[in-house]
């Protein structure tokens, strides 16, 4: 007890320099504890917003892709997934799957009439199957029109809509006759009649999300003539040459060789080749991805698989982006604390040397002077925790109910939009109360070696 | 019985690449219950032979014996309690600690002890605290005391714990004439109701007129040693 009497009046008698570290321990505690817990919420928010708006638990997509297919990024259009009928049966029969949904990402140009002239304006697209996406992924919210269920036809963001006015003075209706030009790799175009059957609007990531329209899929199988030969039923030289084209563009030379060799047609199969270039795949527990895609990868489909935060991207990594800053920024003012604490206590240690002296000299061992100034550090690194715990426990109760207000920018890079709603969690306020005690004890290791190492001669050389 | 024997004991430091002689062989045998004052100008030696005395520095050479015992053989640690049942202090600055009060400072040697209750400690600082006639500023920090009150505080301080030595390094130097000749009264009484051994520095000859035996010391060495009346 007379260690704690000691340190209490000791830190009371340097009040102005032990209430400026007070402060510096308690903001960077606060910066800890309601930074982790934002960043937690955000992560938490963002990987719920992509998961069940966007991705899934994880994307299946061709094993040929070059590229790791994203619903957040339009890049060449992938390969179209191979087996799609294998594989929704074998994912379907998992017990850990919830549910499925194949979709397409492509590009073509929508054809309208401007004044009795034609325009042709870009549209950026997800092909659907519209009943089960909506199903799954309630993304948008219908602005007029309906999400394809009134029949096959072609879907536009208000923003686009907006977009297409202000750039080419076209505003499309509902209901409105379009014509999707489908651009096809070998430089032709195939034009499909449809209709515009809805407006909406992006419900998360409008950043991204205002510039990709919707087109259901049996009007996307016929823009882009989806037929095809099922794999497995061509001759396997020729497979393998095309899977080996697919990889290195002189490779396709291979198939003038004996891989050329004339097919026959009798024994081809034709398949239904919807066009999809992957399927996200939701599960009921999200912790059970890995177990699944690797009963997936064992299942020779021919697809690879990529979890939702590989899918998803930059944005998947925003909110760990941002902890990784607040780590650095507190580590900063840790750093800083401990520094000045460190100086303070060393300075405090040089005024305090005959009453240390006169400690030892009277029977005090060097732990009990080690005691003391423990004692200081904990108590004064304590109570500045505590209170700058207290302040981000308010602020995040003040915010749990109606989600912390972000402005939009950030908002929509962090969790797709709207305010953040916080969760309370006891990991940030532990993790806080162990940095504090860490700093505290390494920030005293110095100070406390030079303060045992004060003789009881101090004691008899204060004049 | 001998409550200190030193022993041909040489002390010397290196001020850089110079030797400076504090102490050059000296033997004294102190026994229990003596009032003793070492007397010497400034850089005698005084200090020194008090420091070793009270088990805070180790002679270069010779021999230190308290109550028997080799001290210099002893580490830091076992010094440390050897100080904390054999010897009391009382220093020049009066050294007291400045965050505690009257009745705590007093109170701090047996809490470093750990042998008496609560009780026991308040009945014991009690008893001292009269003696030394501070019963009406138990409550006052070092800072709110006289210098003379201070010291008084140090002389309790050291007899708390009923030490078999109590060493007071130039006790009287910072306080007045008046009141350091009341501080080595008290100090005799002291010694002479609790058989207390008092050992204390001076150079000051009226103060040092008190001593009931009087080692004068120069440049490192005993020139006399004079028992008084």
């Amino acid at each position: 007890m007379i260690t704690v009497k000691i340190a209490l009046r000791s830190l009371a008698r340097r009040k102005s320099r032990m209430i400026l570290i007070a402060l510096l321990v308690a903001f960077g505690t606060f910066l800890l504890v309601y930074g982790t817990t934002l960043t937690r919420s955000a992560g938490i928010a963002s990987r719920s917003s992509i998961i069940h708006n966007f991705t899934g638990d994880f994307i299946v997509y061709a094993a040929k892709s070059r590229e790791i297919p994203s619903p957040f990024a339009f890049n060449t259009p992938l390969p179209v997934v191979p087996n799609l009928d294998r594989l929704k049966a074998f994912l379907l029969a998992q017990p850990e799957v919830d549910t499925i949904v194949p979709y397409a990402q492509n590009y073509s140009l929508l054809s309208l009439d401007l004044k009795g002239s034609k325009v042709d304006v870009p549209f950026i697209f997800y092909a659907v199957p519209p009943a089960e996406y909506a199903k799954t992924f309630a993304n948008v919210k219908m602005v007029e029109g309906d999400f394809l269920s009134s029949g096959p036809g072609i879907l536009i963001s208000q923003y686009q809509n907006d977009h297409y006015e202000k750039r080419y003075g076209v505003r499309l209706k509902v209901g409105q006759d379009v014509t999707v030009l489908g651009l096809s790799s070998g430089g032709g175009v195939n034009a499909y009649p449809t209709k515009l059957r809805g407006i909406f609007k992006p419900l998360y990531y409008e950043n991204v999300f205002n510039y990709i329209n919707f087109m259901d899929m049996a009007s996307y199988s016929q823009v882009y003539n989806f037929t095809g030969v099922a794999a497995g039923s061509l001759p396997a030289a020729l497979e393998k040459g095309l899977a080996a084209a697919q990889q290195s563009e002189d490779s396709i030379f291979a198939l003038a060789g004996p891989a050329g060799a004339p097919i026959d047609t009798s024994k081809l199969k034709s398949e239904s080749i919807s066009g999809y270039t992957m399927v996200a795949v939701v599960l009921k527990d999200h912790h059970t991805s890995d177990v699944v895609r690797a009963r997936l990868a064992a299942q020779g489909l021919e697809v690879k698989t990529s979890p939702w935060d590989e899918a998803s991207g930059f944005f998947a990594r925003v909110a760990a982006a941002l902890e990784a800053f607040i780590w650095f920024a507190t580590g900063l003012i840790f750093l800083v604390v401990a520094f000045i604490f460190m100086n303070t206590l060393i300075i405090s240690i040089i005024e305090r040397t005959a009453e240390i002296g006169t400690m030892r000299a009277l029977g005090g061992e060097k732990s009990f002077i080690r005691r003391i100034f423990l004692a200081e550090t904990l108590i004064l690194n304590l109570a500045a925790c505590l209170v700058g715990m207290a302040v981000g426990l308010v602020l995040v109760l003040g915010t749990r109910r109606s989600g912390l207000p972000l402005p939009d920018t950030i908002s929509q890079y962090l969790v797709g939009g709207g305010p953040l709603p916080m969760v309370l969690s006891p990991w940030p306020f532990v993790t806080a109360l162990v940095v504090v005690a860490a700093v505290s004890f390494i920030a005293t290791i110095l100070p406390i070696r030079l303060a045992t190492r004060i003789t009881p001669l101090a004691a008899m050389n204060d004049r | 019985m001998r409550a200190v024997e030193l022993v041909d004991v040489r002390k010397y430091y290196m001020l850089g690449d110079t030797r400076v002689d504090a102490l050059r062989g000296v033997s004294l045998a102190i026994e229990k219950g003596e009032f003793v004052a070492i007397a010497g100008p400034s850089g005698s030696g005084k200090s020194t032979i008090l420091n070793m005395i009270g088990c805070i520095d180790n002679p270069s050479d010779g021999k230190v014996l308290i109550d028997g015992t080799e001290v210099e053989h002893l580490n830091d640690t076992e010094l440390t309690r050897y100080r904390r049942v054999k010897i009391g202090f009382i220093f020049q600055s009066f050294n007291l600690i400045p965050v505690l009060n009257v009745f705590e400072n007093i109170e701090f040697p047996l809490l470093l002890r750990r042998n008496l209750s609560r009780k026991e400690r308040e009945k014991t600082v009690m008893r001292f605290v009269e003696e030394v006639q501070l019963s009406d500023r138990l409550k006052n920090k070092p800072n709110e005391l006289s210098g003379g009150q201070r010291q008084r505080v140090a002389i309790a301080r050291a007899l708390v714990t009923n030490p078999l030595i109590i060493l007071a390094d130039e006790p009287t130097a910072n306080l007045d004439s008046a009141t350091g000749h009341k501080i080595i009264e008290l100090m005799k009484s002291i010694n002479e109701v609790q058989k207390t051994t008092l050992i204390f520095s001076t150079h000051d000859a009226h103060i040092m007129e008190h001593a009931r035996r009087v080692v004068n010391l120069h440049d490192g060495l005993f020139t006399s040693d004079e028992p008084r009346g």
